[in-house]
């Protein structure tokens, strides 16, 4: 008999409308926030944006350290990590029989941000930064080099951002690494 | 010669108020159902999205009018014009508020203040359909024709519905004259609306509406999740603004026509006359508050499927309303 009614009445479709009208009076202006607890969850992007997270793997920058140079000694290693072989290192003999690094290209468009190359990296030289809002008009605005791939270091890592990333999320391995020291700075 | 102005002018205000209504009905949707799954809906046009349906309405008029190389050419080009033209023509018998005198010259309430006012709307409205058929028809494309049959058979099967659940209303009433349904209703029982005495008829009435315009949880024929936009799938630019603004009028008119038939049209809601006295305001009012109905239910409930749509029609809709008119005609007889 119950059931009956309630199949008249359509018991079951007034629950939902009921629902969407608390749902739709509590975007409005709030008075059953307890209750449904669900107020607008919409972000308008451009407007409001949200900060990554901490250890965040966005656009790549070329760690430097205290003194502001270069960390990167050229040894390839993320470069053979790299599942989408997106890395490109050139090095050359310097003046002093150093082995320098002339070239580091990351074609971004490639990259799939899985942030091998920084587990890899024996000096923490690389990184992946927080930024995340790059657009560009051509592919060849992708292909980050060495200039402006140091430049992300100072945009996005300045301070003590950079350290902080390598304290809580990636140690680099030369703390206890057994190679040679001092290779090249 | 000033009978002809004045009916000009009231066919230029009207009609033109009539747009800007569907225009501003598409916002007021979208903000509804925005709020209803916890969204804000358009918010970027001018304050909180108010530009939106005309920066919309600027987008479809130069949008690019595309004709499918296969489609039937003039029928794909007439069809959205057959479809506008329905919802747009039934717009004239819509009944806005009791007709007054200025002078010698008596100012009507609707456009054409026709004797066979609902049949008119009724005929206009099934010949709406034709447009959604010829669409799909024309078209060529599997999609846009399975739009189009569903949309036949649910106007075979909803018409009959809605037909029938107004006859107690026009029993009730002895007319089919909009202006004289809602003035007869000022001395119903009780509360001056026929939606109590009639209520089986106005619940199906307003199912039978939401079939009758297409929208959810009757959208069969424009499924998005099934026959990508069904019959006008095919259409871009401004022929599918028509068919747009067409489901819009659709849905004004089976508005206007459930608060004309049934809540008592112009006159005030009862008890609340002191507010503002009987008038277009009144006849808006609860013209919105329908909107707001069907906007609610669309965010709430799911689609039918295909042949639970046609049982409902056919065996609860169809057997409800003949009952109701049954009863409407023992009460006639009786008291």
């Amino acid at each position: 008999m119950i059931s009956l009614l309630k199949k008249i009445f359509l018991y079951e479709i007034v629950q939902g409308l009921a629902l969407t009208l608390r749902v739709w009076i509590s975007g409005l202006f709030d008075p059953f926030k307890k209750k449904t607890n669900k107020t607008i969850v919409t972000r308008r992007y451009p407007k409001e944006k949200r900060p990554a997270a901490p250890g965040f793997r966005g656009l790549h920058a070329l760690a430097k350290d205290e003194n502001g140079k270069m960390k990167c000694v050229g040894c390839g290693m993320c470069s053979a990590m790299c599942p989408s072989k997106c890395i490109h290192i050139h090095t050359s003999e310097g003046a002093d029989f150093k082995k320098t690094v002339t070239g580091y290209r990351v074609d971004v468009l490639r990259c799939l941000y899985c942030a091998l190359c920084v587990e890899a990296c024996p000096y923490g030289a690389v990184v992946l930064t927080g930024h995340y809002e790059y657009s560009g008009f051509s592919r060849e605005d992708f292909v980050y080099d060495m200039p402006r791939l140091l430049e992300n270091w100072d945009k996005y890592m300045a301070g003590k951002d950079g350290g902080r990333y390598f304290e809580r999320f990636w140690t680099p391995k030369k703390k206890n690494f057994k190679g040679g020291d001092n290779i090249a700075s | 010669m000033l009978n002809l102005i004045i009916i000009l002018v009231k066919i230029a205000v009207v009609i033109s108020i009539a747009l800007l209504h569907v225009a501003y009905a598409s916002y007021f949707e979208r903000k509804v159902i925005g709020h209803m799954q916890v969204r804000m809906g358009p918010m970027e046009v001018g304050w909180h999205g108010l530009l939106q349906p005309i920066a919309d309405g600027i987008k479809l008029l130069f949008k690019e009018d595309i004709i499918p190389a296969n489609a039937d050419r003039h029928v794909f080009m007439i069809a959205p014009m057959i479809c506008f033209f329905g919802a747009m023509s039934s717009i004239v018998v819509v009944p806005f508020f009791g007709s007054f005198k200025i002078g010698a010259y008596t100012v009507g309430g609707s456009l054409a203040d026709l004797n066979i006012g609902l049949l008119f709307i009724l005929a206009m409205s099934s010949l709406g359909a034709y447009g959604v058929i010829l669409s799909g028809w024309a078209s060529n494309s599997k999609y846009a024709f399975l739009g189009s049959l569903r949309s036949s058979a649910q106007v075979i099967s909803y018409e009959v519905a809605m037909g029938l659940s107004l006859i107690g209303v026009i029993m009730l009433s002895g007319s089919l004259n909009l202006s004289d349904i809602v003035e007869a209703q000022a001395s119903a029982w009780p509360l001056g609306w026929y939606a109590v005495p009639q209520f089986p008829g106005f619940a199906i009435f307003c199912i039978a509406a939401l079939a009758e315009t297409n929208r959810t949880p009757f959208d069969l024929p424009e499924a998005e999740s099934e026959l990508v936009a069904g019959y006008f799938a095919e259409y871009s630019g401004f022929r599918f603004a028509l068919f747009f603004m067409a489901e819009y009028m659709g849905m004004f008119i089976m508005a206007a026509v459930a608060v004309a038939c049934f809540l008592g049209g112009w006159n005030p809601v009862p008890g609340l006359g002191w507010i503002f006295p009987p008038g277009v305001w009144w006849f808006l009012v609860k013209v919105y508050v329908l909107f707001f109905i069907y906007f609610w239910v669309r965010s709430t409930l799911p689609r039918y499927r295909y042949d639970q749509l046609m049982a409902l029609g056919w065996k609860f809709m169809i057997p409800i309303s003949l009952a109701n008119i049954i009863l409407t005609g023992l009460w006639k007889v009786v008291f």
